[in-house]
């Protein structure tokens, strides 16, 4: 994890060939690397299934937000496992239920809906950490999704 | 709580309730008097995947047998389903609007969709699947498709 001041992990489904495992991780790529780079963290669902220690040492200490593909919840269980805490979970379908409009398809490259949805994911996941994180020192705006 | 057929095609389970009819497709009908309370099979919500939304035909609604009753759209795929009874759509299952998984949950119970105050339940019973007979042709289309995979 690079970067000071406190972080928010992003912990995204791993679910290869499934479509909303690529929402969940296209969603965790525009939090971590365009909308909330300095605050959050991406943290790969296979380092935390292997038992990888450095990731097992970040669950442990940041709060985690995760992203899940399906019903069996994977990203979230593992963090659990992991003795990480689940600040919040979002469930990629329940996320289409709230945006009907964009509907995901493909796997490897997602359609415009899909890109949409993650777009979407991604800024509700933005708000959720502008409230899990202490504002910075001459900070007080908040971030502009 | 009904007894099931159940059977395991690659890694998946499908049960069939044994109490009631099935559509070829995979409606199920189970007769409550004269009404008829239908849902989907165990193998129709699996092969179709997870529900993200369902809409069933509103209360008042008079249908044929085959006629389209509700329709859902899943993570994989729109289908439509048809009516197994010819009849007037008497109750809706209201947990649908918000819980849609129930379908996939709890396919022969709390996830049925519509309850039909059914015109003709004998004749139509007569053009339906038993559960045995349902059981065959499910098991032969899961392996089918497990073969293609």
């Amino acid at each position: 994890m690079s970067g000071s001041g406190p972080k928010a992990l992003v912990v995204p489904c791993s679910g290869i060939g499934k479509t909303y495992g690529s929402v969940a991780r296209e969603a965790a790529y525009i939090v971590t690397e365009d909308l909330r780079p300095a605050e959050t963290c991406l943290v790969a669902l296979s380092l935390l299934v292997m038992g990888d220690e450095a990731a097992r040492a970040e669950v442990a200490a940041c709060p985690a937000i995760t992203l899940d593909g399906c019903k069996l919840a994977c990203a979230t269980k593992m963090v659990q496992q992991s003795g990480g805490t689940v600040a919040k979970g979002l469930d990629m379908l329940d996320a289409f239920r709230r945006q009907r409009e964009y509907k995901p398809q493909g796997i490897a490259v997602l359609n415009e809906g899909g890109q949409k949805l993650a777009q979407a994911v991604a800024e509700e996941v933005s708000a959720i950490v502008d409230g899990l994180l202490p504002a910075a020192p001459g900070q007080g705006e908040p971030h502009n999704a | 709580m009904p007894e099931f057929l159940s059977t395991v095609v690659d890694k998946f389970t499908f049960k069939v309730a044994l109490d009631r009819y099935y559509t070829a497709e995979g409606v199920w009908a189970l007769a409550e008097g004269h009404r008829v309370r239908i849902g989907l099979a165990d193998y129709l919500q699996q092969r179709s995947g997870d529900v993200a939304f369902a809409e069933v035909k509103p209360e008042g609604t008079t249908l044929k047998a085959g006629e389209e009753v509700g329709a859902l759209e899943t993570i994989k795929v729109n289908i439509s389903l048809a009516s197994p009874v010819t009849g007037t759509v008497v109750e809706v299952n209201p947990a649908l609007a918000d819980s849609p998984e129930a379908i996939n949950q709890d396919p022969y119970g709390a996830g049925w969709l519509a309850v039909l105050e059914a015109a003709h339940w004998e004749a139509d019973r007569a053009q339906l699947l038993t559960a045995e007979a349902y059981f065959d042709k499910m098991k032969s289309q899961a392996e089918e498709e497990a073969r293609k995979t």
